[in-house]
């Protein structure tokens, strides 16, 4: 490959690609770019060679390396880029230059992220995902995606602000920003960024931008949004705090609580927000475990997650477009009218519930097998838990209540050609990745020989995953977790889906936040006049006394006191100077 | 529309054969606006006890699930989870967990539609056809808001 080929980075042609779009107003030249970009990234990517630095600079004195492959990003970068052609193929009925721009130059900004070499052109592109990604939740130009827009600005710009705080610390402390794993909390910014990668990667508590704002993107813009941001802080994750004990029980605990959440929640986009909660906690938790098997469950399970979940995103938004909502309460039945939007979804949905010859079956089990093999009973319950959750709200839920359930009366048209078209490519790689390696590169073979520690999975492909062992238990689990969601179905006691939204960690600011901001305010109006008032009354009364005693006309002016403080202060001055002296002396 | 001159052309005389017309059925919908696909693909679920169908059916699976795990000496890493039916019985508990944590979760943490500001419509750029949406931006009033 030519010299200035070998340098250009993917995710830079994206972004190029992404702002020429927004000047190019011919919608058909417009969705060639959107097209053909992707799949020249592709190809820069898979003919680039890996371990080797192809572009660098020095600005500042900070030796930045701006392009550099090797074994854990090359499969991040590569799902980035495939899911980027998806996504645009999947838009291309649409017609705004600045979404496409937008989802173009944000999946840029994801691999350029993912292919930097050191802490600061990642922070670099790590801002430009957030300002990138924004316009995907504006364009829905709603007012309510508009405050969404803008508290997930602020949430990843915080983000954006700790990881520029931490940089700065560990280059005082190191003296160089290169991608050397950390390995203790405790050392000088290493917090900041722990947290930084912790809000991308919506860890509990710092995860309600994510269903504040995903489902309010518009339509297309939502699938683009579940592919890239959480991936790329697991990958920074990966990257920076392999083996760091304390990411088991925080990955353990997200994919725990948003399955309660999950259930109860009629939004079925954010239902999918939640799930993607819900799977990056594995991810998560496999970066915790930190070994070379483990490192290889998070590399493969985030591959396929992009791709699984996109998919189930990619029918939510044919059934919005189709219909106008994707509320549980308001659908049932589609598939009398969108019967390979269907298909499509229940592919979706048994890959993410790690069905076998499925996706999440070859990927998530090198996970849960790492958590086991390493003695963590309660983690390992903990994940067992969420896999039975994960088939409740993604593999049932989802397509249950859209396309099936209640008949809702709905009668509308199949999902645009070029929707069913991005579908039906992701259902592929869904099932593909699935399959046994009948030849090396056939199926998950393909995944394993691309994993960063390909011995380790290779050796775990021949020994573990397609055992009767592992089928039998993994379809022991499903199927007896599906026969309890017939049983409570016939017994009435699963719970019906109703209107509403359901309050999460984001209460806190938006409406306790708000309200005591509100009343501040509001105290504020009516104290303020009053307060203003005594303060000048007691200043005022200040000013009148100062002057009845200071001024010539006061106390102090007149005669008989003017003797007296010429002595006091001559014997002041007196004692000043003896003091000096005495000091001096 | 149909192929009666057995020369590939259709009674207008143009170049439709029949193999076409039927792919063109398939894909458009009847009078019902129901799918012609979604009758061959799931037409099966319309049929008249198919909840009861299905329940005996699955489970009949799972005891079967489990009957296999009793022939089958498994090797976890995790003891307990040598026991035959473990992955099964835990799995349907913590499904019947989740799902029935619902009830009171919902009662706790349910509220209006509008509890946060006017929930509004779908975004735009939905089809304009929708029957829940329409015209987007018709849907979005100036009243609409989000604390």
């Amino acid at each position: 490959m030519p010299a200035l080929l070998e340098s250009l980075n993917p995710g830079w042609l994206l972004i190029l690609a992404g702002v020429a779009s927004l000047f190019i107003k011919m919608r058909q030249v417009r969705q060639v770019v959107t097209v053909v970009a992707p799949i020249l990234g592709v190809l820069l990517l898979i003919f680039s060679v890996q371990n080797v630095t192809h572009a660098s600079a020095n600005v500042m004195g900070l030796d930045l390396i701006l392009y550099r492959v090797d074994g854990l990003n090359f499969l991040f970068s590569l799902a980035f880029l495939i899911a980027s052609l998806l996504n645009a193929i999947y838009a291309l009925h649409t017609d705004d230059r600045i979404q496409d721009g937008a989802a173009l130059a944000y999946a840029g900004a994801a691999v350029s992220a993912t292919l930097a070499g050191d802490l600061m052109t990642l922070f670099v592109f790590w801002e430009v995902t957030a300002i990138s990604s924004v316009f995907l939740i504006l364009r829905a130009r709603t007012r309510a995606s508009y405050f969404a827009a803008m508290r997930y600005l602020g949430v990843q710009i915080l983000s954006g602000v700790l990881l520029l705080n931490g940089i700065a610390y560990v280059l005082k402390s190191r003296g160089h920003l290169s991608l050397e794993a950390f390995t203790d909390l405790s050392e000088p910014g290493v917090m900041f960024i722990f947290l930084a990668f912790g809000i991308k990667a919506a860890f509990p508590l710092l995860h309600n931008w994510l269903q504040d704002a995903y489902p309010k993107a518009t339509v297309v813009g939502s699938v683009v949004l579940s592919a890239f941001t959480t991936k790329l802080a697991v990958y920074a994750l990966a990257r920076m705090f392999p083996g760091q004990e304390h990411l088991i029980w925080i990955g353990a605990t997200m994919t725990v609580f948003p399955v309660f959440f999950a259930v109860i929640e009629n939004d079925l986009r954010k239902v999918l927000s939640y799930s993607i909660n819900n799977q990056v906690g594995f991810m998560v938790c496999g970066v915790g475990i930190g070994t070379p098997l483990a490192i290889n469950g998070v590399t493969a399970h985030a591959f396929a997650d992009i791709f699984f979940k996109g998919l189930l995103m990619m029918s939510m938004g044919a059934v919005l477009y189709r219909t106008g909502t994707v509320k549980a309460s308001e659908l049932g039945g589609l598939h009398r009218s969108m019967p390979w939007t269907t298909v499509f979804c229940i592919i979706g949905a048994m890959s993410i519930s790690a069905f076998p010859l499925f996706s999440a079956f070859v990927t998530k089990s090198i996970i849960i097998s790492e958590v086991a093999s390493a003695g963590y009973v309660a983690i390992f319950l903990m994940l067992m838990f969420a896999s039975a959750g994960v088939l409740e709200h993604s593999g049932i839920k989802i397509p249950y209540y859209a396309f099936f359930g209640h008949d809702s009366g709905i009668r509308v048209k199949e999902a645009p050609f070029n929707m069913l078209l991005a579908m039906g490519v992701a259902a592929f790689i869904c099932v593909f990745l699935g399959l046994p390696a009948i030849t090396p590169n056939f199926g998950h073979g393909w995944l394993y020989n691309l994993l960063p520690y390909r011995e380790e999975a290779i050796g775990y492909s021949h020994h573990h995953l397609f055992s009767w062992e592992h089928i039998l238990t993994q379809m022991q689990l499903l199927i007896l977790a599906i026969f309890a969601f017939v049983v409570l179905k016939r017994f009435h006691i699963y719970p019906p889906e109703k209107k509403g939204v359901i309050l999460d960690s984001d209460w806190v600011y938006r409406k306790a936040g708000y309200g005591l901001v509100s009343w501040m305010g509001t105290v504020w109006q009516k104290a303020g006049p009053a307060m203003t008032a005594a303060f000048f009354g007691v200043t005022g009364k200040a000013y009148t006394w100062i002057e009845a005693a200071f001024s010539p006309r006061g106390e102090l002016a007149r005669g008989g006191l003017n003797g007296a403080m010429t002595v006091w202060t001559a014997v002041l001055l007196g004692i000043v100077l003896l003091l000096s002296f005495s000091a001096a002396g | 529309m149909s192929d009666e001159t057995g020369s590939g052309r259709d009674t207008s005389g143009r170049f439709v054969k029949r193999a076409a017309e039927q792919v063109h059925n398939l894909h458009t919908p009847g009078a019902d606006g129901i799918h012609p696909l979604a009758k061959i693909l799931f037409g099966w679920t319309h049929r008249k006890g198919i909840a009861n169908i299905i329940f005996w059916v699955l489970g009949a699976l799972a005891v079967i699930s489990i009957v296999a795990d009793l022939a089958m000496k498994r090797h976890d890493y995790m003891s307990f989870a040598n026991a035959t039916g473990f992955y099964g019985i835990y799995g349907f508990l913590c499904f019947s967990f989740a799902v029935v944590m619902g009830w009171p979760l919902g009662r706790l943490l349910r509220r209006d539609e509008n509890y946060y500001g006017d929930a509004g419509g779908p975004p735009e750029g939905v089809d304009p056809d929708a029957p829940l949406g329409g015209d987007a931006p018709a849907a979005h009033s100036a009243a609409e808001g989000d604390a």
